[in-house]
């Protein structure tokens, strides 16, 4: 219906003025209009969202439903109401997959904005070779994560790995087991991680830096502010949109994280490294518990969809 | 993942298939009710690499001209979850492989696989692991092929340790001290390679304490027989005896270069294995050298010595027919069935350096006939003469207490945690999580 709306007024100017005398032979190219450039809307949409419906939509509205049943793929799904969920509260796995998906998103997420923020400011200049580093800093994230994991594995291997090596060589007496180790395999993954996704949330800041005004750097310069107070009082503020767009992404990529902790740790040492993503996939497709499943993957939906929110309020009490 | 057959075995086979190939010829029934041209469909995969289905397909249209044995094609690492998925979309092939038995109760239980009770009774009494697919006295799937787990060792750095070889007598402790007396007297040597290797699966510790276990059960959610194994493993590598845990996983090593390059004196692995070591040898991936297989070592002494029956682990790999498949053609896929796990398909399948269900004397007279295979009385013995115990023992917890048990793996020979508190754990979980 919106669309229709949209299209009337869009094939006024061409068309017959809206206070015409509609005759009956103008009424027929008219529907006929009408009819083409609704047809051009749908022709629009459609390829886009039929995809959307049949991977995403139907899917995620299938998921809600199978929450509430019990369901190992084969035969029919059986209705359990809310017992996945009553036994969520009591399954310790659970709690140490939220627990670590939050521990990690709690570090990474910060982690990763000030380092890509500190790497658009650097490659915002008027270097030399800019470009060549600006794609040095983009290459973690278009390298397969296989690969990276492979090679950060190696760097991180207690014994003959080049970071516990270096570490001994400044003196670090009892360097840690990084990957090997329950205690520090979360830090590792979270170093990756950072790593991995500077470069991405770089490009998207340096976009935003572009934007910002030369002349509101100038007059602050005439004021005679320093270099800390223009970034504080000129460059943050312009980069607010920017930087709420990369914060929500990078909440939502951060809360979902599977593929780096699969081919790094698999979740191990023991579940120092079990995220919700991983759990979702070991009780799904593992165990064929998709009812299990399916209601774990719920609690993300909502954990995701709440962080968001509150992120949307957050800026536009800022806004206001 | 566990038991994942190693591409290069598929390399070896290839090899050895070309050096030794006769077709089978077992003394098989002739095609039962098969009446005109039948084709049936086989799940396999990695098939460029894994001639096992080929090789089966092959030799029983040849005893079977009117019945083709065409193959469908899966991914060798998401088998399960693909299968899984034909199977509920109705796209499945007529015959499919019971990879391990880790998912065979997913199967059953879902009702995707024919009653074959009738081809099992036929069977010969002496195939290995046919047990292990019945449930309530039917039989839902047959072995066509049963590796177990050896103790593999190099003749040559056992000779320049000065270290005596194993003789079918060891128990672990015998293993163990075998395993520091290698690495010292190598180092003395002046080679680094070290006593023994253990891969990081967790079936390298559990599998045994498992089948070797008086009483020990997965199920039962009581996982206290698994502390003696591993205090041992974690004793070894504190020892320096094999490579830690933390060197396995983070550079990736693997036990074919492990022990193929020498860099380790023994190692314990299934007996899949045979094939790709003598491809890789032939290959120049492997070094040169003389190596034996020695009956894996027992908790206790009363299985060993070569009089004995050894206890070892190992699921089998078994062939499922599905209960879509069109009912003219039930007769000829249950003579496919009985073919692969008899006589016939273990002549074929041995010629190639798989491990047939079926050890009969003539299976392991063609097994040992290929160019290569250690021929001493040891390796023979090892081979043919054992008590194969399930790794996965087929219950609806199965693959839940599996992972739990990952978990506890990791978490133990990383040093992360005490053997007894991550066992502790593993209970608590078990209760907890499962059942």
């Amino acid at each position: 219906m919106a669309t229709t709306a949209v299209d009337d007024r869009r094939s006024g100017p061409p068309g017959p003025l809206p206070d015409a005398p509609p005759g009956p032979r103008r009424r027929r190219p008219g529907s006929r209009l009408k009819r083409r450039n609704t047809l051009i809307g749908w022709s629009f949409i459609l390829p886009n969202f039929i995809g959307f419906a049949l991977l995403t939509l139907i899917p995620v509205v299938t998921l809600f439903y199978l929450s509430l049943t019990e369901w190992n793929v084969f035969g029919g799904a059986e209705w359990v109401g809310l017992d996945n969920f009553t036994r969520l509260v009591g399954d310790p796995s659970y709690r140490t997959a939220l627990w670590n998906t939050i521990y990690y998103s709690a570090v990474h997420i910060p982690a990763t904005l000030v380092a890509s923020l500190c790497l658009a400011l650097l490659l915002n200049r008027k270097l030399r070779g800019v470009a060549f580093f600006r794609t040095v800093a983009f290459f973690p994230y278009i390298t397969s994560i296989v690969a990276i994991a492979v090679v950060w594995n190696m760097l991180f291997s207690p014994e003959y790995g080049p970071i516990n090596q270096f570490l001994s060589f400044l003196g670090v007496e009892n360097p840690p087991g990084w990957t090997t180790s329950a205690d520090s395999s979360m830090p590792a993954v979270i170093i990756v991680g950072v790593w991995r996704e500077m470069g991405y949330y770089m490009l998207l800041l340096l976009a935003g830096l572009q934007t910002v005004p030369p002349e509101l750097y100038e007059a602050a310069r005439v004021d005679g502010a320093g270099a800390w107070s223009r970034f504080w009082n000129v460059t943050l503020p312009c980069l607010r949109p920017t930087m709420f767009f990369v914060t929500v992404i990078l909440t939502i990529n951060s809360l979902k994280v599977f593929d780096l902790i699969l081919v790094m740790t698999d979740g191990g040492p023991g579940q120092s490294t079990l995220v919700l993503s991983q759990f979702i996939y070991a009780k799904g497709f593992e165990e064929n518990q998709f009812g299990y499943a399916s209601a774990v993957a719920v609690t993300l939906f909502f954990l995701c969809i709440t962080v968001t929110i509150v992120q949307f309020l957050w800026n536009r009490r800022r806004d206001a | 993942m566990k038991r994942m057959i190693p591409t290069a075995a598929g390399t070896a086979a290839v090899v050895l298939a070309l050096t030794a190939c006769s077709s089978g010829s077992g003394g098989d029934e002739p095609a039962a009710a098969a009446e005109g041209p039948v084709t049936l469909t086989l799940a396999g995969w990695s098939l460029s690499t894994t001639p096992e289905f080929q090789t089966l397909a092959d030799a029983y249209h040849e005893e079977n001209p009117d019945v083709t044995v065409e193959l469908a094609e899966y991914d060798a690492t998401e088998y399960d979850t693909q299968m899984i998925a034909d199977l509920a979309a109705g796209s499945a092939p007529d015959i499919y492989v019971q990879k391990n038995l880790k998912n065979f109760w997913t199967y059953q239980d879902g009702g995707q696989l024919m009653d074959v009770s009738d081809v099992t009774e036929g069977l010969d009494p002496a195939t290995g692991g046919v047990d292990f697919y019945e449930v309530d006295g039917s039989s839902y799937a047959v072995p066509y092929r049963q590796d177990s787990w050896v103790l593999y060792y190099n003749k040559d750095l056992f000779e320049q340790a000065g270290v005596a070889e194993p003789d079918g007598s060891w128990t672990w402790d015998d293993y163990a001290t075998a395993a520091e007396d290698l690495t010292s007297g190598l180092e003395e040597a002046g080679s680094d390679a070290l006593g023994t290797y253990q891969h990081s699966w967790q079936s390298v510790v559990q599998g045994f304490a498992l089948a070797q276990t008086e009483g020990a059960d997965l199920t039962s959610g009581d996982f206290g027989y698994l502390e003696p194994f591993y205090d041992q493993a974690v004793a070894l590598q504190d020892a320096g005896a094999q490579a830690d845990f933390g060197t396995v996983t983070t550079n990736q090593l693997t036990y074919q270069a492990q022990f193929g390059t020498q860099q380790a004196a023994m190692m314990p692995m299934g007996s899949w294995y045979v094939a790709t070591l003598l491809a890789q040898q032939e290959s120049g991936e492997a070094d040169e050298f003389e190596w034996g297989m020695a009956p894996i070592p027992q908790a206790d002494a009363s299985t060993t010595g070569t009089d004995a029956t050894p206890v070892t682990f190992g699921d089998p790999t078994g062939l499922g027919i599905n209960p879509a498949l069109d009912e003219e053609k039930v007769a000829a896929a249950k003579d496919f069935l009985a073919f692969a796990a008899g006589e016939g398909g273990a002549q074929a399948l041995a010629e190639i350096g798989i491990t047939p269900a079926l050890l009969s004397d003539s299976v392991v007279e063609t097994y040992f006939g290929l160019d290569g295979v250690p021929t001493d009385e040891l390796s023979q013995f090892a081979f043919a003469t054992h008590d194969t115990r399930p790794e996965n023992p087929v219950d609806a917890d199965t693959a839940a207490l599996q992972n739990i048990l990952g978990d506890t793996h990791s978490e133990i020979m990383s040093e992360s945690s005490s053997v007894a508190d991550a066992i502790e754990g593993a209970e608590s979980r078990a209760a907890a999580e499962v059942g």
